[in-house]
Order: structure tokens, then C-alpha cells, then sequence
């Protein structure tokens, strides 16, 4: 049941992430990219760039911002499932030379009203 | 924002200034690193740092937090970063403005932002002169060692709140007010008394002149004759320390971390009496960054080894060269240290391993080749070094119970008076040499300026010398012994009796 919730939540955070984005003048490739090895939240271009998109969402400060739970790990595992992805998706990237990962914060009120939103180029 | 704080480094006993810069960026993905040939503890700094921020009350920054620890070529030891980091980011967030003076940042955070005793003020104070920065904020818990060091301005720091008050002008910390040496050196009262040991008049001369000179004393003698309850008393007829001797003492346990909370300079004569399992390393130095051992802790005091030959083969033989010359020198992978080790050795033995060989009472039931063993850890060039050779008989135990009063010594005051009077002759004769504080840190090309000799006296040398096959070490040492037995009787001149007693000491353990 908390599952569930946690699952939507991600959900939710990754759509106002994705309309943020795509504001800023970024274009959507894929949203919840999943293969054997993981998965990303958004796959995304910016100009002549690929971006791999990490979106990251927390309610409240009780836990800690969402920024503290990008970890090294957590990066070496998106960079991981990003390059295989390269690998997998040829057709998609050919016309990109240059890739980056990126993070998307974004805290929540207690009352689901959105308190901030964080962009990271280049993490 | 970019911030440099000014903080210390230690290799060994020497100092290094360490720039702790900070910055506090803009731009880019929020985490706190530092850099610069860290250690596992200064690592740790972080969350120390992160926490103590933030319960003294203040926000701390969601940035790109780098710290640089520079030179990076020096490997950065301990927790007194905390202090510099802290305020390193909170001037970088404009919470506070550096004073504009040139000052020393180091100490341990707590988590509450509360500063813990550290190890290494005193050495930072020093550097802090050397470097001609006025001020230093130290832990208050630390702040004592600083004190006596003058010319610098020492602010004792309780925690991270109440120093930004002071950095921004709404309370000032007031600095410690100067505390003079030689108010400190004052009054001492002995633990042991000689006077509780019964019998035993020449062990205590012996005692006595070691002490007075500095000699190094080996007592050999059955189970129960008194021979660790002579050397602990010893403790108590010590020579007051002098003033550069102090510092220099104060410098090692500071470094070590052996200087308690609140405590100030090193007031007594170390007396150190590691057990007989204590490695290599933990007697002499060493470590892949090497620490010091037991022979610089007892530096300008007394290093006791009961039971000296159930110590490690290894351990004794290594204290061969610091014993001749004072110092010892480390080298690791990661560098060479010296450190000084100018200590008085005073070891005490069991002639055999069941230890009544030569008892008139007792019947030896060693072996010869047990014994032999037993003897081979004594080796010649360790009993070379040591000045003076004693056997301490067994004390019959009649004499014990019928008058104690009788047989009572002196008390270790008295006996101190003398070696305080004896050991200001000394300094006075030495005081134009930086390293010489005793007869026995004397070098062989003093003894001819400072130990003069009659003629019977040189005659007499002589023929020892023929008789008895000393070795030129053992000539000389012989000649710094006569040294101090003259100074105690206040004699200008080494005259003929004053060899002779040296004499005896030094002949027994040529036998």
C-alpha cells in the first residue's frame, strides 16, 4: 500500500518535472526510460546536449532535501543504466556528441502545495 | 564565496601553516568535499562541522561546498579543522566578517557547537610566535597551554555561538591573560619519600647522583630488595625543571595529547615505567606517521624498566643510539621525525631468573646456561652506556623490626635540596649551550673546559683506565660521573675521591 503512494508520488514529481523542463526549452525523448540494468526518470535534449534527468521529490524537511539523497552511488548507478542506454538506443542518439546527467529537485509542502524546484546542469 | 583561514599542521614535533580555504559556490549541484591529503578523522569533519552549524542556530548552505586544505602535499592529521571549516563557512555565507589581523583557527567541534579539548595548542602558540600572528582562537579546555607563550594573544573559545558574537563585535571574547613560567614551576610535594625506604645507604647515593648529574643507573639485586621502591622514590628527588626544559617537555605532551583538559605546562619531572611487553614502536617511536614513544615522553625525566632483561632483544637494543645522543630520529615512508629523548634510563634486574644468584641466604637453583641466557640481554654496548652500576643486596629483615627510627634516611627533601644546588651549578656552567642542561648531556669536547681535574686526580685516572681496560666511552662517562659526585660537594675541581667513587659504580659492571 505505501508503495503504491511512494509510486505515485515519484509520478508526480517526475510530471511537474517534466513541465518544468520542457518550459525551460528542453525537449522530451522518453519518460521512465527501464531496462535490465535501471531505469532514469526523464531522458530529455537541451540545444545540441542528451540529458539524463534525476528527479528527486520530498515532502516536508523532516527527511532531509531531496539533494542529500543524490549520493555518489546513486550517480555511479544513473550513469551506469545512461551508458547502457547509449549502447541499447543507437538509433534515438545519433544526432547527439554530447551527453549529461542533470537533477531535478523539488520539495513539497505538507499540503502538497510546491515549496521549490531546483534545476542542476551537469551534476 | 572564497574564505582562507589560517590554521596548523604537525610532522612529528615541527609545524606547518595550513591554508584552509573554503568556498561556498553559486552555482552547481549542493555537496560539502574537502580535499587536500586528508585523513579518515578530518574527513569526519564534515558531518561535525555540518551539525555543529547547524545547532548554533544558523542555516547551513545548500551549495557546492569545497574545502581545500593547502599545502597538499602535507598529510593532515586529527579533528582541529573543525574550527577553521566551521568558520571558513559561515564568513563565506557573510554570516560573520574576518578580523582583519591574521589569526590561528583550530579546535574539535562538538555537535552541539560546543569546542573540545585538542591536542597541539602549545605547538600552534609556538608557531603562532615564530610566524608573528597575534592572535589565536583555541578551545577553551586548551587554552592554558597557549597562555604561556608570550607575545601572543590567545582567545578561548566555549563554542561556535559565542565566537561569532565576538567576530561580529556584539560580545568580545576576552584573551587569557599571560601566565609566567616560572610561576608555575613552583612547589612540587614528592609521592614517595626515601626516607620510607630502610637500609639500603648506597643504592640511595647512587640515586642521588643521578639524579643530580642526569646518569644513567642500572640496579641489579635478589626479588624484594627494594629495588622498584628506590626508583619510584626517585621520582620524588627529581631536580625542579627549569624553564626551557619545561617547554620542551610541554611540546611532546601537547603533541601526544597527554596534557589534560585545562591543563598548562608540564610541572614535573616525566617519570615513565612502561611495562616489560611494551613493543618497539611503543618504547622507542614510530608508526606509519610516526608518534613518539616512551623515551621522548620521559624526555628531561626518568625512564624506568623494571625487569630490564624481559624486555624484547629488539626494544633494548634500539635505545643504543638515543641513549648516546639524545635524540631519536624516525624515519617512515612518509618521512623523518626526530624527536628528543633525553631522559635518565634507571633499569633494574634479577641477577638470575630465579634471582638469588649471589643471595648468602638463598641457594640459586639456575642452571648455568639459564643464567647465561639470562645475562646475554645485558649486552656490553647497553651496559657501556649506562654511568652507574649497583647491586642492591637483600635487607635483612631483623634490621627491619628492632629500630626504624634508627635506620630512617634522609627525607627526599633534603636530598633534593642538595641536587637543586648541585643542578644550579650546572645550569650555570651551561648556560651559554643551547642543548646542555646536565653533566651527562655534556659532549666529550666540553669535558675538557668544564671538568678539570687535579693532578692526583688525573694519576689516578690513569691507572684505572690501565687496570680496569675501561673503553673511551666509558672514560669519559666516567669523567662526567666525578663531574657531578664534585658538584654536589660544591668543588670547583674533580679531585682524586671524586673519580674513585665514580669509579666504583662504573667498575662492577665491567665485571
Amino acid at each position: 500500500m505505501f508503495k503504491k503512494e511512494n509510486y505515485n508520488k515519484g509520478k508526480n514529481g517526475e510530471e511537474m518535472a517534466k513541465i518544468f523542463l520542457l518550459e525551460k526549452g528542453f525537449n522530451l525523448i522518453e519518460m521512465n526510460y527501464e531496462n535490465v540494468i535501471g531505469e532514469i526518470d526523464l531522458i530529455m535534449t537541451d540545444k545540441d546536449w542528451l540529458v539524463f534527468v534525476e528527479v528527486k521529490l520530498k515532502i516536508g524537511d523532516k527527511f532531509g532535501s531531496p539533494e542529500e539523497m543524490i549520493n555518489k552511488r546513486k550517480l555511479a548507478q544513473i550513469k551506469r543504466v545512461a551508458e547502457s542506454y547509449l549502447v541499447l538506443e543507437n538509433d534515438t542518439i545519433k544526432n547527439f556528441k554530447k551527453y549529461r546527467i542533470d537533477a531535478a529537485c523539488i520539495v513539497l509542502n505538507e499540503d502538497q502545495t510546491l515549496k521549490r524546484i531546483n534545476h542542476y546542469m551537469n551534476i | 564565496m572564497l574564505t582562507k583561514i589560517l590554521s596548523m599542521a604537525n610532522v612529528g614535533l615541527k609545524t606547518e601553516n595550513v591554508d584552509v580555504e573554503v568556498n561556498v559556490a553559486e552555482k552547481g549541484f549542493p555537496g560539502f568535499g574537502i580535499v587536500g591529503l586528508v585523513s579518515k578523522a578530518v574527513e569526519e569533519t564534515k558531518e561535525r562541522v555540518k551539525t555543529a552549524i547547524i545547532n548554533s542556530d544558523l542555516e547551513f548552505p545548500t551549495a557546492k561546498i569545497t574545502v581545500n586544505l593547502a599545502p597538499a602535499d602535507v598529510v593532515k592529521e586529527g579533528s582541529a579543522y573543525d574550527l577553521p571549516v566551521a568558520i571558513g563557512i559561515i564568513s563565506a555565507i557573510g554570516e560573520v566578517v574576518l578580523p582583519k589581523e591574521k589569526a590561528y583557527f583550530y579546535g574539535e567541534l562538538s555537535l552541539d557547537g560546543s569546542l573540545r579539548h585538542t591536542r597541539g595548542v602549545f605547538l600552534l602558540a609556538l608557531l603562532a610566535k615564530e610566524e608573528g600572528v597575534k592572535n589565536i582562537f583555541v578551545p577553551r579546555m586548551s587554552a592554558n597551554e597557549a597562555s604561556v607563550v608570550e607575545d601572543v594573544n590567545v582567545y578561548p573559545v566555549d563554542n561556535l555561538k559565542s565566537l561569532i558574537r565576538h567576530l561580529k563585535g556584539e560580545k568580545i571574547i576576552e584573551p587569557l591573560k599571560p601566565i609566567k613560567v616560572t610561576e608555575i614551576l613552583s612547589d612540587i610535594t614528592p609521592e614517595f619519600d626515601f626516607s620510607e625506604i630502610l637500609g639500603q645507604p648506597q643504592a640511595k647515593r647512587a640515586l642521588e647522583i643521578a639524579a643530580a648529574g642526569g646518569h644513567n643507573i642500572f640496579m641489579m639485586g635478589p626479588p624484594g630488595s627494594g629495588k622498584t621502591m628506590l626508583a619510584r622514590a626517585m621520582a620524588g628527588i627529581l631536580p625542579n625543571l627549569t624553564e626551557r626544559e619545561s617547554l620542551e617537555v610541554t611540546k611532546i605532551y601537547s603533541l601526544t595529547g597527554n596534557i589534560p583538559p585545562g591543563g598548562s605546562l608540564i610541572r614535573q619531572r616525566p617519570f615513565r615505567s612502561p611495562h616489560h611487553t611494551t613493543s618497539q614502536i611503543g618504547l622507542i617511536g614510530g608508526g606509519s606517521n610516526p608518534h613518539p614513544g616512551e623515551i621522548s615522553l620521559a624526555h628531561r625525566g626518568v625512564l624506568f624498566l623494571d625487569e630490564f632483561p624481559e624486555f624484547g632483544r629488539n626494544s633494548l637494543e634500539a635505545l643504543r643510539q638515543p641513549l648516546e645522543d639524545g635524540y631519536v630520529c624516525v624515519s617512515r615512508a612518509a618521512g623523518s621525525v626526530t624527536f628528543p629523548a633525553q631522559f635518565i634510563l634507571v633499569a633494574a634486574a634479577n641477577p638470575c631468573p630465579c634471582g638469588h644468584l649471589g643471595d648468602p641466604k638463598k641457594e640459586c637453583k639456575c642452571s648455568n646456561y639459564q643464567i647465561l641466557n639470562y645475562q646475554k640481554k645485558l649486552s656490553g654496548p647497553i651496559m657501556d652506556r649506562i654511568d652507574l652500576h649497583l647491586i642492591v643486596p637483600a635487607v635483612d629483615v631483623n634490621n627491619l623490626m628492632i629500630d626504624k627510627e634508627k635506620i630512617k634516611g634522609e627525607s627526599s627533601i633534603e636530598i633534593k635540596k642538595r641536587i637543586n644546588e648541585a643542578r644550579k651549578i650546572q645550569s650555570e656552567r651551561f648556560k651559554n649551550l643551547a642543548h646542555v642542561h646536565s653533566n651527562s648531556d655534556m659532549k666529550n669536547s666540553h669535558l675538557k673546559e668544564f671538568a678539570k681535574l687535579s693532578d692526583d686526580a688525573n694519576l689516578f685516572l690513569k691507572q684505572a683506565v690501565n687496570k680496569f681496560a675501561l673503553s673511551a666511552r666509558s672514560y669519559f662517562r666516567l669523567i662526567k660521573v666525578a663531574r657531578t659526585i664534585a658538584d654536589l660537594e660544591k668543588s670547583e675541581i674533580i679531585k682524586e675521591f671524586h673519580i674513585a667513587e665514580a669509579l666504583q659504580y662504573r667498575v662492577r659492571g665491567e665485571n
